[in-house]
């Protein structure tokens, strides 16, 4: 029981917290330059981290799906679902995971150092607001960096799955390239998108929420840090399906 | 056989209610995500089938690969990097103790035997979420889901699943031991956190990878 009004404690502050950085987001001053920092820096960092780990997804899907597929005589049409399971779901999902592993970990643990040596409060003392200064642009360069990768994912995993299907599993190309535009819309790439915004958005707060509390020494920073992870990844997957549920339900 | 045992409890008990919610979710998603696929050609009586041989074989292993290997990676990462920084390892060299023995090698075993188990675990609360998925929320028939299921879901694949973990969880344990073990002191607490990243980061993308080695080995 008191376990559990702890969990919905801590919900409730997250909740506050993401009300904060929205207002804070929503007005002056705005440090653009510090965001644009943090946005090159987790490009930088994730890009192959992201890359390496969504683009055997795509592998993974033609390799099994061409099994299922040509006991039912479909071989061409693995393209489509190909496409859209990597456009819609595995791509979004997996990259925002990896961000949140890589990402995610160090600024919980950057904000958490900072933290636990009296940066924080020292930047209070100056009269910059450490929220705005620190955690919000971090949530907002989450949010805008996750979609980004998951473009580049996209196209990773499609390729992958059409060099598995195509040069090694004898689909025919025309047929695949065929399905493949026929099947999948831009909505999907839209969907795929805002999921990542979603996703991204999670991962920042999240990382900004535990970073800005932590308490104690060397110990607690590598607990934040570790807790983003977990956290963000349970998040993702319920966040996920809920949005999966509610496109199906509206029939996007 | 002590530390051994205490090291596969605090990795496997320590995972089980993660991986439970995690594993639900997913298993849902898998029903509701294949059923919006499946559905623009007319297939969504094949969800059972694609549901249990793409969970079984493929999603639910990794995931927990991933998802433990975050989790437990992380934890042993940071243990061994805190004892090396902070020259406990050092301190049992002094006592002729071998710290590979005595600190690596029961934590990468309790690890490699772990994961299976969770692996083994994770694929029967997947396909229950999914037959909950497809049947409790999508209206599809129970019947044809199981006997989809049935027909192309053998006990080999289960086999397969468990046999990435083995796999998958020796590769998590090697690469988190690594990573702790070659923190410097006088990198500090910082070390500690590089260390743990590194360890979730590196672990997750070469699982991934080996994932679909093994798969095409298996499969292709």
């Amino acid at each position: 029981m008191r376990k559990l009004l702890q969990l919905l404690e801590t919900i409730g502050a997250v909740f506050a917290f993401f009300l904060d950085v929205l207002q804070i987001a929503a007005t002056r001053p705005r440090y653009v330059g510090e965001m644009l920092r943090i946005m090159a820096v987790l490009v930088r960092r994730c890009i192959i981290p992201v890359g390496l780990a969504v683009a055997p997804i795509g592998a993974v899907i033609s390799l099994q799906g061409l099994d299922i597929f040509r006991m039912f005589g479909l071989d061409r049409m693995l393209s489509s679902l190909l496409g859209t399971a990597i456009f819609r779901e595995y791509s979004p999902a997996l990259a925002s995971v990896m961000v949140a592993a890589q990402a995610g970990s160090s600024i919980a643990a950057r904000v958490g150092t900072m933290k636990v040596r009296g940066q924080i409060d020292a930047l209070a003392v100056m009269s910059v607001d450490p929220m705005r200064y620190v955690v919000v642009p971090g949530v907002i360069a989450c949010m805008l960096v996750t979609p980004l990768l998951d473009v580049m994912t996209n196209v990773l995993g499609v390729f992958s799955g059409w060099l598995f299907a195509v040069p090694l599993g004898g689909v025919d190309h025309g047929a695949f390239m065929e399905h493949l535009t026929a099947q999948v819309t831009p909505a999907d790439l839209w969907v795929g998108m805002g999921k990542c915004m979603i996703f991204g958005t999670a991962v920042g707060l999240l990382a900004g929420y535990l970073g800005i509390n932590t308490k104690g020494g060397a110990e607690a920073v590598g607990k934040a840090a570790n807790d983003t992870v977990v956290y963000t990844i349970v998040i993702i997957l319920v966040v996920d399906y809920v949005v999966s549920m509610a496109l199906l339900g509206v029939g996007i | 056989m002590g530390p051994l045992l205490r090291h596969m409890y605090e990795a496997g008990v320590g995972s089980v209610g993660l991986l439970t919610i995690l594993t639900l979710f997913a298993g849902l998603n898998l029903s509701v995500q294949s059923y919006a696929t499946f559905e623009r050609f007319g297939g969504q009586d094949f969800l059972g089938m694609f549901a249990g041989v793409g969970g079984v074989r493929e999603l639910y292993p990794v995931m927990a690969a991933v998802v433990c290997g975050a989790r437990i990676g992380a934890n042993l990462a940071a243990a061994l990097a805190n004892m090396k920084i902070s020259e406990q390892v050092e301190a049992l060299e002094v006592m002729a103790i071998d710290p590979m023995r005595h600190l690596v090698a029961p934590r990468l075993w309790a690890v490699t035997l772990a994961l299976p188990i969770l692996c083994g675990y994770a694929n029967v609360v997947g396909i229950g979420a999914s037959y909950l998925g497809a049947v409790g929320q999508l209206g599809l028939d129970g019947g044809t889901f199981v006997s989809q299921l049935h027909e192309f879901v053998g006990l080999l694949d289960l086999g397969v699943g468990m046999f990435k973990g083995l796999i998958f969880g020796w590769l998590v344990a090697l690469i988190s031991c690594f990573h702790g073990y070659r923190a410097l002191k006088k990198e500090g607490a910082e070390g500690v956190g590089v260390a743990t990243n590194r360890a979730i980061v590196h672990g997750a993308v070469m699982c991934i990878l080996l994932n679909l080695v093994i798969s095409w080995v298996l499969y292709g």
